[in-house]
């Protein structure tokens, strides 16, 4: 803790890393009777110091019902588990009493000393018999400072910090008690403590009898070593100012804090600002006009690594939050409710997000939902249903698909952005391998893995090879990504909203054919999309026009003139990380009622009447899709109630979207065989009616083994007798394959015979 | 006139030492500075710029190392490579009874109490490691070495000296220090004759030549990775950006006898130590305590040729003969010409989300080994003439595979390793994708491509950081030749390179290079706009131009007035006019009907 090399006097009686404890705590006793203790250069008195620490630690209580205070239980349980520190909330000092906190902070050498030494005294009197030192370990400092002000004032200050660990050294032992044996007559010196890094090497035996000169050597054996560490710490991504390299902070970690952390883990550190004359050769003793800064440590902890985490400020992480921290959140929170009250809520969200994306107000309102989510629902009986929604673009290019996802990967806590092009199943779900040096088989996660929680957003996803494909499948309705390779078998969570976008076939989407043939992906990978949008360019003056404008504007003023209303992204960000985190919001049975409702609605709106044709216009998985995004609306609102206008929103969302993507162009209607099949209702029909005509024709036409009759004659015949629409060769063809099945005709290249 | 009782030049640490007791006597508290100026920078400033000390100021390059004193002022050009964090130094100390100050030296001149005492101030000050900007083309080199005669030091320094005999304060340093600076002087006049000599015969010679001549002294130095460590005091941080070109000027300290340490045995200790000593010891790198800084634009970079006037008529003789020039390089295609000039002027004016307004990267098809040996080889020695900084990068499999394009984060030295891609704004990189064949890339390979790709599409380079990737801005004007167009790097402009003739190359005259040089660097500093009417007329444009055809994208808009913008720069007008969006509406037509002929 308070290392040893420190350019700073410390106080006379208080060395911390004193390993002997009845001498220390016995000189913290006689302390009290000497005349006063000065810390060095200061007014503070250590006897003043030393009684504020024991009536911090014998009388902190978390609220005045408890009997005993909180620390005095946490010494108790110390003992008990043979520990060998305490962890001090500095947010309790400072609750407590406010000057010793000033104080702990200002001169944390000295106060830490005496903290260490009051908290011996104690545990000795509880249990005279324990003999471990314990030190005490201040955390969640009030303030936090960024690396990057970490200035000379701050030096043997308490600082805390966030950052991430990038390197680790290996462990070194440092000594801390050095016993020197004679050479001349064996005898051995009392351990010599090391005194601001420096071990007085004794110059003249100690023994009486001997007191031979420059006789005396080390004995490593005996020594008393520690661990000791240096870690490198730098700052996270977002505290780097733009056009700057992170900054980086050594940390001298003893101990127990040794190989707490690893590289790339997210930590946030408290600690002591110490500052090293740099000497100009490791061989030199001369010092240089230099510094070197490094913290020493008091205590890591580890914040999360995800992102999801580490930038959602209502993370109540290890179950300790600092009360500032609190006050902080509080008023941002208030300020969400806030805007969560506004009337306009979800219309202004839907503005702010992509602003610079224009039109496309339904699929920014799906994607909202998405963002936001809807409950995830695992039964006892093991079944669960997920509450992500997956949303699929489908649109012509230069529709700004891709700068959509962009952003959603931007916005979405945990995204991941991927190009279906550059992913491979492996790359996507997970894989294993072999760790190089120790031979064992590790399991790495793959992209949907990594998005667990998160939004995983796959560009180009036509382009994705099929086999990556299939591994979707697993991943949008189960959540899970399972893995039966070398040895092990897995099952991992993959709880991730899939927003994909594709290019339809032929570059454009051909109105005239279903999504299916215009996208190319198999029907049962479609149906777990819950929203699919079609986003045309269509021929409009007034979109031309307002897009001509934005990006005349883009080009020629400041951009930020151009700006509307609307919520900045980190507020945006903040919104939904809240959301997510405390709003569960419930079906109503308002909302039930009109869900069901609905659901029956949607279902007879395929059954025409007089018609005798089955269109399927809603399945039980749009049900769901409709839950889900009620849920996600009300949490929009941030209510815990699911209302009907939210499911009134969901169907239209839904509608549009099936609008969109599922209109049978033959008949204009909704159409769920479209997406489900890749074959609407009423193609299905004029299949088969084209199917019998054919027949009937063969029938007619040709005789039982007779001449057989070229393709195009039929085709001319066929025409004739359906009575509407037209027929097409290919349709043809798909004809008569379908009755050479039946046995009836053998079709050879354009020649038809019958059979 | 009054002589000033110091020299800035030759004993700069000797003015600032004393404005610093200037400052003590006159009442202030060192205690109290806290690292702040005290009145010795702007005494520089008005040195360097009022007084016109700035062309005395010799630059620190590999061959004026051999010469420049230790403690003397000197200036550097450089790109800000990393930025090595912040160092805390003793800034003010008391010797018995009188404060001594420390900033701007590596090293006290008066012996300090070692240990702690409690008038011992410690401030801080920013490490930067700067480098030569990559890709700096000889030419600018020429113009500031030209800047620099000795003869013109010397001069002064013997006036300084009368001056100085009646003052006998510091006397005797800075005595030493002047003769041993005319010594200094002597000598490199010496090498510069030499150098001068064959300067005139041929360039590529007295590069070789001055790479000799340093390393005979300097065995680690070489002309393309001149490293400075660059101590900057009193600046806010958001002052100085990675990447970014400035010239700093400063006391330069450098230890040619330094001891290193090979056999480092603490070795446990001494790996996490983030000791610019041992890595970078003060033998290999020489360093620069800064007291002036200034960013570095295009135009400062031609400082030695006469400055032209900004009339229209001249811009556009210019502008006329920089096109005929670069057209009959490209064998009399004009078009071309044309769209490669817009890459000069070109600048990433806003960004907004992700997208960089402002760009527009050029893809030359149809090269193949013949017209690239004639026309690829004449337009990179072109570019190199006209441009500050240019840079190829010859594509092939193997090249992808192995090269490091980004800025990777070296954990195990705490040190940015460049990339090729980290290049100083304004940058000109000529990617050559004719001599990509069919391969396997490996990951490097797709991460490169990834990379090359984003910063076409984004302008932005991704710096890896190991743990995580962390975006830079860049703004790099970029030309892509290749057979076919280019499906890995999808340019903004594609247009199939159509020669007609090949003259014989033509040689150029320094002067009319430099007037192109001052050209180019104007008019791509100057800040552009459109009135009201005009933008009416643009919406209208753009909207009818989408009626007649769907498949234009606002991306298409984006490139078309970007063009539009381009071609008014180029005639030095700071709004667009009817008549050059029209000229940018007809070589987009142009390009087009070139385009569907090509296919």
């Amino acid at each position: 803790m308070a290392s040893d090399s420190s350019p700073v006097n410390t106080p006379g009686g208080a060395n911390p890393s004193t390993p002997d404890v009845s001498i220390s705590s016995g000189e913290g006793d006689d302390a009290d009777e000497a005349p006063p203790m000065y810390v060095w250069g200061t007014n503070i008195s250590v006897q003043d110091v030393n009684a504020a620490i024991l009536r911090f630690l014998r009388n902190f209580r978390e609220d005045s019902s408890q009997t005993e205070g909180k620390y005095m239980r946490a010494i108790h349980h110390v003992i008990e588990m043979e520990g060998d520190s305490l962890d001090v909330d500095a947010h309790d000092v400072f609750d407590y009493d406010g000057d010793l906190y000033t104080k702990m902070v200002r001169f944390p050498l000295e106060v830490l000393a005496i903290f260490d030494i009051v908290l011996m005294d104690m545990v000795s009197r509880i249990n005279p018999l324990f003999e471990k030192h314990i030190q005490a370990r201040i955390f969640n400092l009030k303030t936090s400072t960024s690396m990057r002000n970490l200035n000379p004032s701050d030096i043997e200050k308490m600082v805390s910090l966030k950052g991430m660990i990038i390197r680790c050294s290996a462990i070194i032992p440092e000594i801390r008690e050095a016993i020197f044996r004679c050479l001349v007559c064996g005898y051995y010196s009392d351990p010599i403590v090391v005194d601001r890094g420096r071990i007085n090497e004794p110059t003249i035996c100690g023994k009486q009898e001997c007191l031979a000169r420059n006789s005396m050597t080390l004995v490593h054996n005996r020594c008393r070593f520690a661990d000791k560490q240096i870690v490198r710490v730098q700052e996270t991504p977002d505290e780097i100012p733009e056009g700057g390299t992170p900054h980086t902070v050594s940390l001298l970690m003893h101990d127990k804090l040794v190989d707490v952390g690893k590289p790339g883990d997210r930590v946030e550190v408290t600690g002591i600002y110490r500052a090293m004359t740099v000497r100009i050769g490791p061989a030199h003793r001369t010092v240089k006009s230099l510094f070197k800064a490094s913290l020493s440590m008091c205590l890591l902890r580890k914040t999360d690594k995800s992102r999801m985490h580490a930038e959602d400020p209502m993370e109540v992480e290890n179950g300790v939050v600092g009360s500032d921290e609190h006050l902080d959140n509080e008023e941002k929170v208030e300020k969400l409710k806030e805007l969560s009250k506004q009337p306009d809520i979800y219309e202004r969200l839907t503005r702010s997000l992509a602003p610079n994306i224009w039109e496309l107000d339904d699929v920014k309102k799906g994607l909202l939902c998405q963002l936001f989510g809807g409950n995830a629902l695992s039964l006892s009986s093991g079944a669960s249903f997920r509450g992500d929604i997956n949303i699929l673009l489908v649109g012509d290019p230069g529709t700004s698909k891709s700068q959509l996802l962009q952003y959603i990967h931007k916005l979405s806590p945990r995204g991941i952005y991927t190009s279906g092009r550059g992913s491979s199943a492996v790359g996507l779900t997970a894989y294993v391998a072999k760790d190089p040096e120790t031979g064992e088989t590790v399991l790495e996660s793959g992209a949907l893995v990594l998005s667990d929680r998160g939004i995983c957003c796959i560009d180009e996803f036509d382009k994705m090879s099929d086999s990556a494909r299939s591994m979707l499948h697993e991943v949008m309705e189960q959540q899970t990504v399972s893995i039966a390779k070398a040895g092990i078998i897995a099952s991992l969570n993959a709880r991730t909203s899939v927003l994909a976008c594709a290019n339809p076939i032929g570059s454009r989407y051909n109105p005239r054919l279903s999504v299916i043939d215009n996208i190319h992906l198999p029907p049962t990978l479609l149906s777990r999309f819950d929203l699919i949008y079609l986003i045309l360019d269509k021929a409009d003056e007034q979109t031309d026009r307002r897009l001509a404008k934005h990006i005349v504007a883009l080009h020629f003023e400041d951009p930020e003139n151009s700006e509307q209303e609307v919520i900045d992204l980190p507020t945006l960000a903040a919104y939904l990380s809240y959301a997510r985190k405390n709003i569960h919001p419930e079906l109503s049975d308002e909302a039930a009622e009109e869900l069901t409702r609905g659901y029956v609605e949607m279902r007879i709106r395929g059954n025409f009447p007089g018609s005798s044709k089955k269109v399927i216009t809603a399945t039980p998985r749009q049900l769901e899709s409709l839950i889900r995004l009620s849920e996600a609306l009300a949490r929009i609102r941030f209510s815990e109630k699911v209302e009907k206008k939210d499911v009134m929103e969901a169907f239209r969302l839904l509608e549009v979207a099936l609008q969109q993507s599922a209109t049978d162009h033959a008949t204009g209607t909704i159409d769920m065989d479209l997406i489900t099949t890749g074959v609407s209702a009423s193609e299905r029909m004029r299949r088969e009616n084209l199917v019998s005509t054919t027949r009937n024709i063969i029938m007619e036409k040709l005789q039982l083994g007779g001449p057989s009759t070229r393709l195009l004659e039929l085709l001319e015949d066929a025409k004739k007798q359906s009575s509407g629409g037209e027929v097409h060769l290919a349709d043809l063809r798909n004809a008569l394959a379908t009755l050479a099945t039946e046995g009836l005709v053998v079709v050879h290249g354009d020649t038809v015979k019958r059979i | 006139m009054v002589g000033l009782p110091y020299d800035c030049l030759a004993n700069p640490l000797g003015a600032v030492r004393l404005t610093f007791e200037k400052a003590v006597a006159s009442g202030s508290d060192p205690a109290t500075f806290e690292g702040k100026d005290w009145g010795a920078t702007d005494l520089f400033r008005q040195f360097i710029f009022d007084d016109g000390g700035l062309s005395q100021v010799p630059f620190l390059n590999p061959s004026t190392m051999t010469w420049v004193q230790p403690n003397t002022l000197v200036r550097f050009w450089g790109m800000i490579q990393d930025m090595l964090g912040n160092e805390f130094y003793v800034g003010a100390y008391k010797e018995g009874e009188t404060w001594r100050t420390n900033k701007f030296a590596d090293f006290s001149q008066f012996p300090m109490a070692v240990d702690s005492s409690p008038d011992m101030r410690v401030w801080e000050r920013r490490l930067l490691y700067c480098v030569p900007v990559p890709g700096q083309n000889s030419w600018i080199e020429h113009s500031s070495e030209s800047l620099f005669n000795p003869s013109s030091i010397s001069s002064p320094l013997q006036r300084e000296k009368r001056h100085r005999e009646d003052d006998t304060a510091i006397n005797d340093i800075d005595m030493q220090v002047t003769d041993e600076e005319v010594h200094a002087c002597t000598s490199n006049k010496k090498m510069r004759e030499g150098g001068i000599a064959s300067n005139s015969s041929n360039t590529g010679d007295t590069l070789n030549e001055d790479i000799d001549s340093s390393t005979s002294v300097l065995p680690y130095f070489d002309r393309t990775s001149f490293p400075c460590l660059v101590k900057i005091y009193d600046s806010p941080e958001s002052n100085l950006k990675l990447n970014d070109v400035f010239e700093f000027i400063g006391v330069f300290t450098f230890d040619p006898e330094f001891p290193v340490d090979k056999n480092d045995t603490n070795d446990l200790e001494s790996s996490l130590c983030d000791d610019t000593l041992t890595q970078m010891p003060p033998s290999r790198v020489p360093r620069l305590h800064c007291l002036v800084h200034r960013k570095l634009a295009t135009q400062d970079f031609i400082s030695g040729s006469p400055t032209f006037e900004l009339k229209s008529h001249l811009v556009k003789s210019i502008r006329e003969a920089l096109l005929g020039h670069l057209t009959s390089i490209l064998g009399n295609d004009g078009v071309a010409a044309n769209l490669i000039t817009f890459s000069f002027y070109l600048q990433v004016h806003a960004r907004v989300d992700s997208i960089a307004v402002g760009k527009l990267s050029l893809n030359l098809t149809c090269f193949n080994k013949e017209t690239l040996s004639v026309f690829g080889h004449r337009l990179n020695l072109a570019l190199k003439n006209l441009l500050p900084f240019t840079h190829c990068i010859p594509l092939s499999v193997d090249y992808l595979n192995k090269v490091s394009l980004v800025p990777k984060k070296d954990y195990q030295t705490n040190r940015l390793a460049s990339g090729i891609l980290q290049l100083a704004e304004g940058s000109h990189l000529t990617i050559d994708e004719t001599q990509l064949q069919a391969g396997t890339l490996n990951s490097t390979g797709v991460e490169n491509a990834r990379v090359l790709r984003n910063l076409l599409e984004l302008q932005k380079v991704e710096y890896d950081f190991t743990y995580y990737k962390m975006d830079m801005p860049a703004d790099i004007q970029l030309l892509v030749l290749s057979e076919g167009k280019s499906n890995i790097l999808p340019a903004d402009l594609v247009l199939p390179l159509c020669p007609v003739s090949v003259d014989a190359a033509q040689d150029v005259e320094t002067e009319v290079l430099r007037s192109w040089r001052w050209y180019l660097a104007t008019m791509r500093s100057l800040s552009h706009t459109i009135e009201k009417e005009m933008q009416k007329v643009l919406e209208d444009d753009l909207v009818a131009a989408r009626q007649a055809d769907r498949s234009l994208s606002s991306l298409d808009f984006s490139r078309l007035l970007t063009m539009g913008r381009l071609v008014s720069l180029s005639f030095g007008e700071t709004s667009l006019t009817l008549e050059h969006w029209k000229m940018a509406n007809e070589l987009e037509r142009l390009r087009k009907e070139r385009l569907q002929g090509s296919l």
